[in-house]
């Protein structure tokens, strides 16, 4: 990972009539990563997405890719770009392989050779001659991953790719963006609301609510290391574990304790030299979900604000 | 900008309606030169004397000539029409039969209102499909400003109507040479004080060249609304309603001086050549003008709006 800038989102705001649906995005993303971007339906995901790629105009703020302003320069700052915004629509009434050249004859200098070399890439070789009318779910979103890596991007955007995929073709796809990120140095920014998906695929994690961004966090990052422990009578156990010196959280039928694991021999025998009844002792891991939940306030659909 | 081009017509042919098109009109003009010969072999009209014809034909322009409100380009038409009459019976030069290669020919550019049909549907749907196929979004995330990819878009329907008025011209020709076979006769024209004998061919190549401004201006019409509403069925209903209605409303527009700057009294430039004219008062330069401003609205309404567009679809 090199750790290049590639993509500047600068004070980015989008306002529709009255309504400021973006407001002030700052993001920076670096080449061989990938950003996962998370927020509930109707928090400005699509329309950040639709702004980085041009199909949208900023109402104020600019984004730069590979140091070109979209607004200015927006050839140059596109040219470096893969985009797949949901489901890739594609010439149902025309092959795999001219829905290619015709999107390839849009970039500078892809050749009928990167053409075949993507469609290799993608595993198509054998189908590509037929319309795309009678491809499977699954054969189109590998053709509009081959449309997006046609230009050698430096940067691929992603709107919900994996909508509509079996979880064997999910897989394949996370795999391959990994390839991808790694092997050529192609920072990555996926949007979707499969948070598990998220999780596996993505090195950092941008959280946007209400239009704002309110995270960046990287994936593995250090937790502090929590346990669980659920004993009978509750009171007494809850009472013990206090003294011991312990934070204690309810949670669900126990309770929830923040320390480390050398801590929990000692206070397992305390407990039981308390006559408590120890019925689950484990370590608790906060899911990525879990997580989201908490930061967005249980993912309801984000309030209007008219502010 | 050529790869654009031919982006946009290997999408038009690899449509199955654009070859359904293409089919239907060598279809109908093989349909129409086919009755034409049908009747002539089943009531072949009487042995008309062409000479009576031409008499008759010199009167009445003589008889049109007295009146008074004239246009200056209907009285060219009349004072020609009467000199190439009376010239025919002075020197015995029979003009072509209806039934005829040069005559069909000739009439040719009649035909050319199916391509504007043709025309307006393309353009009306060439920007609106791209919305609802969806595949807009592809199209527009490419290292290619909006304006460049409306410019090809626009180009290409303009090119369909070319390419479709050479083959309502091609096939007239082929049809009536297979049905009738060249005709006996001579065109002639008049060039303003004298009456010569003209090629048909040149003839019928300017009042076809002529036909295709209306062709231009209303599949341009039909091009900005698919752009504006995004809707090719809207776009094509109210182009071809136009059409139609449009011109009928030169009619009823004609005692009001606005109607010398409405759109379809000016679409139709053989008028100078075929003394058919609603306003008799309006010249070509006149026309040419209103043409070009009409076609400077529609092309600024729909570039604005197509740079312009949130696509959010």
């Amino acid at each position: 990972m090199s750790n290049e800038k590639i993509v500047e989102i600068r004070k980015l705001s989008k306002t529709i009539g009255k309504k400021q649906i973006i407001k002030d995005l700052n993001l920076d993303l670096h080449k061989g990563e990938i950003t996962g971007f998370l927020g509930p339906n109707g928090a400005g995901k699509t329309t950040t997405i639709r702004m980085m790629v041009g199909l949208m105009k900023p109402s104020q703020g600019d984004i730069l890719i590979g140091g070109k302003s979209i607004r200015t320069d927006f050839e140059e700052s596109i040219e470096k770009v893969g985009v797949i915004v949901e489901n890739p629509e594609m010439y149902k009434f025309m092959s795999g392989y001219k829905n290619l050249l015709h999107f390839a004859r849009m970039h500078k200098g892809v050749t009928k050779a990167r053409i075949d070399e993507v469609i290799q890439q993608v595993g198509m070789q054998n189908r590509i001659k037929e319309k795309v009318g009678s491809y499977s779910l699954g054969m189109r979103q590998r053709l509009g991953l081959a449309q997006a890596l046609l230009n050698n991007p430096e940067f691929l955007i992603l709107d919900e790719p994996t909508n509509g995929l079996d979880p064997a073709g999910i897989r394949e796809f996370r795999m391959y963006l990994r390839k991808v990120a790694r092997e050529n140095d192609v920072a990555i920014f996926v949007s979707s609301h499969l948070l598990s998906e998220i999780e596996l695929l993505c090195d950092r994690i941008a959280i946007i609510q209400n239009g704002e961004l309110i995270d960046i966090k990287n994936v593995n990052e250090h937790q502090q290391s929590r346990y669980y422990i659920e004993a009978k009578p509750a009171d007494q156990a809850k009472q013990v574990l206090e003294e011991i010196g312990f934070t204690v959280h309810p949670h669900e039928n126990g309770y929830l304790i923040d320390t480390e694991a050398e801590h929990i021999p000692g206070a397992i025998k305390l407990l039981t030299a308390a006559g408590v009844d120890l019925y689950a002792v484990q370590p608790h891991r906060t899911t990525l979900e879990d997580q989201f939940l908490e930061m967005t306030g249980g993912g309801e659909i984000a309030q209007a604000h008219t502010k | 900008m050529l790869k654009l081009i031919q982006n946009e017509w290997m999408k038009l042919w690899s449509k199955k309606a654009t070859w359904i098109m293409a089919v239907l009109l060598i279809v109908i003009l093989l349909a129409n030169a086919g009755i034409t010969k049908w009747i002539e072999s089943t009531s072949p009209a009487p042995e008309s004397d062409w000479q009576e014809m031409a008499t008759m034909d010199m009167m009445m322009y003589q008889d049109q000539l007295e009146n008074s409100d004239l246009g200056p380009a209907q009285q060219e038409y009349y004072e020609g029409q009467a000199a190439i009459a009376e010239y025919r019976l002075a020197n015995d030069a029979a003009p072509f039969k209806i039934e005829s290669l040069q005559q069909q020919v000739l009439d040719g550019h009649m035909m050319l209102s199916l391509v504007t049909l043709f025309t307006v549907i393309i353009g009306a749907g060439i920007v609106a499909a791209e919305f609802s196929q969806g595949t807009i979004k592809m199209l527009l995330t490419r290292p290619v400003k909006r304006w460049k990819i409306l410019t090809s878009k626009y180009i290409t329907t303009m090119l369909f109507g070319l390419v479709f008025a050479i083959l309502t011209f091609v096939s007239i020709a082929l049809f009536s040479w297979i049905f009738f076979g060249t005709g006996d006769g001579t065109f002639l024209v008049w060039n303003g004080s004298e009456v010569v004998e003209g090629s048909y061919w040149a003839e019928a190549l300017k009042l076809s060249a002529l036909s295709l401004a209306s062709t231009w201006m209303i599949g341009t019409f039909a091009f900005m609304l698919g752009t504006v509403f995004r809707s090719s069925s809207l776009a094509i209903g109210v182009s071809i309603f136009l059409m139609f209605v449009g011109v009928q409303l030169v009619f009823l527009l004609q005692d009001f001086e606005i109607v010398k700057y409405y759109l379809f009294t000016h679409t139709d430039l053989t008028q100078f050549y075929t003394g058919f004219m609603p306003i008799s008062d309006i010249t070509m330069t006149m026309s040419l003008i209103v043409l070009a401003v009409y076609f400077l609205i529609f092309m600024l309404i729909s570039y604005w709006t197509f740079s312009k567009r949130d696509v959010t679809a």
